[in-house]
């Protein structure tokens, strides 16, 4: 009984966030390319470092392959490593 | 044979002509290691974000390769002898995408998105922490 009342309290929290998802998974999410700056563009800050995925909420798989997009770009001249 | 993607920057003060002929030059080779270039494209002058060799601009080519790793590795030899050629970058893919690269449909969907609020960096930024602190050692 005890227990029980303890999950419920729980789960009745002041602050109900809605779950984030990643927005490179499901169907028509964007593909990862070092050359769509654009979309590149979302997940750096404003001083160009990339955005940790606790925040984007991208998936840990997508979030290798993003990073590794950005720093492509990032040789290449079309984004900046670092911003000011 | 391995497909790639490969980029190369050129300096901002030979012409779009000159770009053309190195990247005709640069197709030779791979033709003659026995590859084939499959799209050929040129994205123009572009700023760069940050100073390569003292440069603030370059001519981007992009071509989608074809050829075998001995060919490709001769090419980038080629390309590091030539002071025309800032930087390049070959990437191997699993399929070579079709049609104009994102870079080309760009200016399409800047139109498309000038009604939203906001810049293109909207969400994050705020949670920026700033630069690194100095190291200790």
């Amino acid at each position: 009984m005890a227990i029980k009342d303890l999950t419920t309290a729980q789960a009745r929290r002041p602050f109900q966030r809605r779950r984030k998802t990643c927005p490179f998974t499901g169907p028509n999410a964007p593909k990862i390319d070092y050359k769509d700056v654009r979309l590149l563009q979302r997940y750096v800050s404003e001083r160009g470092k990339i955005v940790p995925s606790r925040i984007s909420a991208v998936s840990s798989l997508k979030q290798r392959i993003l990073a590794q997009a950005i720093k492509r770009a990032r040789f290449l001249g079309i984004m900046p490593y670092a911003v000011g | 044979m391995a497909l790639y993607e490969h980029i190369y920057l050129a300096r901002q003060d030979v012409s779009p002509q000159q770009v053309e002929d190195l990247t005709n030059a640069l197709t030779a080779v791979l033709v003659e290691g026995g590859g084939k270039v499959t799209k050929n494209e040129y994205w123009g002058l572009k700023s760069l974000s940050y100073r390569i060799k003292k440069n603030r601009k370059a001519h981007y080519s992009l071509l989608n390769i074809d050829a075998p790793a001995p060919a490709v590795a001769e090419m980038e030899r080629q390309m590091r002898i030539n002071e025309d050629i800032l930087r390049f970058m070959t990437v191997r893919v699993d399929e070579l995408e079709e049609g104009p690269s994102a870079m080309m449909q760009k200016r399409d969907r800047d139109d498309d998105r000038s009604d939203r609020p906001g810049g293109s960096r909207g969400g994050f930024g705020r949670d920026d922490r700033g630069s690194r602190p100095p190291r200790r050692f």
